[in-house]
């Protein structure tokens, strides 16, 4: 009986921090109660699971032995890690298809948690270099081309360290839409027939919350509607940041 | 078709770069989520250029290009996520926004507010495209799986 105790609290632990790796990396909210479940239910003992998610917090309760119990999680962190939910899922794979125990799957987590990032030279640089992509998908000519490259490796600098000093998201998105604004208005001065406007624009593309504004109208019509809220007023206070920051350089310079 | 091919460039690039931040490790994984940016911002440019409406345009290339994401996803063994995200960022409407924000600060409210409208519904007609491809992709992987086990069952009673 103590034995079956430990193991659902055991088990409950390492749902629990799959769910929560899984929500932080971005993942849609019918995917990480899924996963849980799968996780869950791989084990024959357990007769019952409900998990309730939400964009900024993990409920889950799995009843075992006739013994319900309950954990709760914050999600605090949010970026986007596609690697990371991959392998969640692959391993949420493996668990329905042989039984691992606990503790190989808590080693699983601990190998995925850990797992690297592309250092911050290769994440400027293709940062940067989506810029570029967008400056030729916005029809710019050569000029605003190299232009939104440089512009695309400043922002990342600075995205970069502001996020090293935790500073909050709103803020960041404001300076560094100033800086895109800025920069751009520099350039034009500089260089007449680069124009403001594709610069900018290729540039701020990086920081528009275009996941997030997608992810809530996915979360909504999925009816997980407080999430669909809670990353709509993300998106909306993210876009809301970048609108203030670069339009009020472009005010004060036009 | 100058144009169509330096969308396909430029949203290549777009996604690459986007695949890189949001850590897709696999470089063939990475390859291919540029290339269905690519063939979404194709697509979008095409229909743009044969006088498409721009939310029609951006539907129709939404379900172009998660169509292919379903597909890519099942022959790269990864979530259908990682093409998705990659192929939507360059139809995202930033453009817009930016001119919503230019409406604002030159005193213009009621064009800023239609601009604020279009973003908003650009951004749902995307959902949808991707919405309505994934419940229908959905409904046939469940329906075949249904119908090999009505298959099997009715084996083995003929059997």
């Amino acid at each position: 009986m103590v034995e079956n105790k430990i193991e659902i609290e055991q088990l409950l632990d390492t749902v629990v921090r799959a769910g929560n790796l899984l929500m932080s990396s971005g993942a849609e909210v019918y995917r990480v109660e899924d996963t849980m479940n799968r996780i869950s239910r791989s084990f024959p003992e357990v007769q019952n699971v409900q998990s309730y998610v939400t964009a900024t917090g993990i409920i889950v309760s799995i009843t075992m032995d006739g013994i319900t119990r309950t954990h709760i999680a914050r999600v605090k962190d949010r970026n986007v890690n596609i690697d990371t939910i991959d392998q969640i899922n692959e391993l949420s794979r493996r668990c329905c298809k042989s039984s691992l125990s606990i503790e190989q799957i808590d080693a699983e987590l601990d190998r995925i948690a850990v797992q690297k990032r592309y250092s911050f030279l290769v994440t400027t640089l293709f940062g940067a270099i989506g810029a570029l992509g967008f400056a030729i998908f916005f029809n710019g000519n050569l000029d605003e081309i190299i232009a939104a490259f440089f512009i695309g490796i400043a922002i990342r600098c600075l995205n970069w360290s502001l996020n090293h000093l935790k500073i909050n998201d709103f803020l960041n998105n404001l300076l560094c839409a100033m800086l895109a604004a800025w920069m751009a208005v520099e350039i034009h001065s500089f260089d007449p027939k680069a124009s403001i406007n594709v610069m900018v624009i290729s540039s701020i593309m990086l920081l528009v919350p275009g996941l997030a504004i997608t992810n809530a109208i996915r979360d909504t019509m999925a009816t997980d509607y407080l999430s669909g809220l809670a990353r709509g007023a993300e998106a909306f206070l993210c876009a809301t940041a970048i609108a203030i920051g670069a339009g009020f350089v472009l005010y004060i310079w036009r | 078709m100058h144009q169509i091919l330096t969308a396909f460039g430029g949203a290549f690039l777009a996604s690459l770069g986007f695949g890189v931040l949001f850590n897709i490790q696999q470089k063939p994984k990475l390859f291919f989520a540029g290339l269905n940016g690519a063939i979404g911002g194709a697509v979008y440019e095409f229909l743009l250029a044969n006088h498409v409406s721009s939310l029609a345009a951006n539907f129709l290339s939404a379900i172009v290009f998660t169509c292919a994401a379903e597909v890519l996803a099942r022959k790269m063994k990864a979530p259908v996520t990682a093409f998705i995200v990659c192929a939507l960022i360059p139809l995202v409407p930033g453009g817009t926004m930016y001119d919503m924000m230019i409406e604002i600060i030159t005193n213009d409210p009621y064009e800023a507010l239609v601009l604020f409208l279009e973003t908003l519904t650009v951004a749902g007609v995307l959902a949808l495209g991707i919405l309505i491809v994934e419940t229908i992709t959905r409904l046939i992987y469940t329906g075949t799986i249904k119908w090999r086990e009505y298959e099997k069952n009715r084996q083995a009673r003929i059997d």
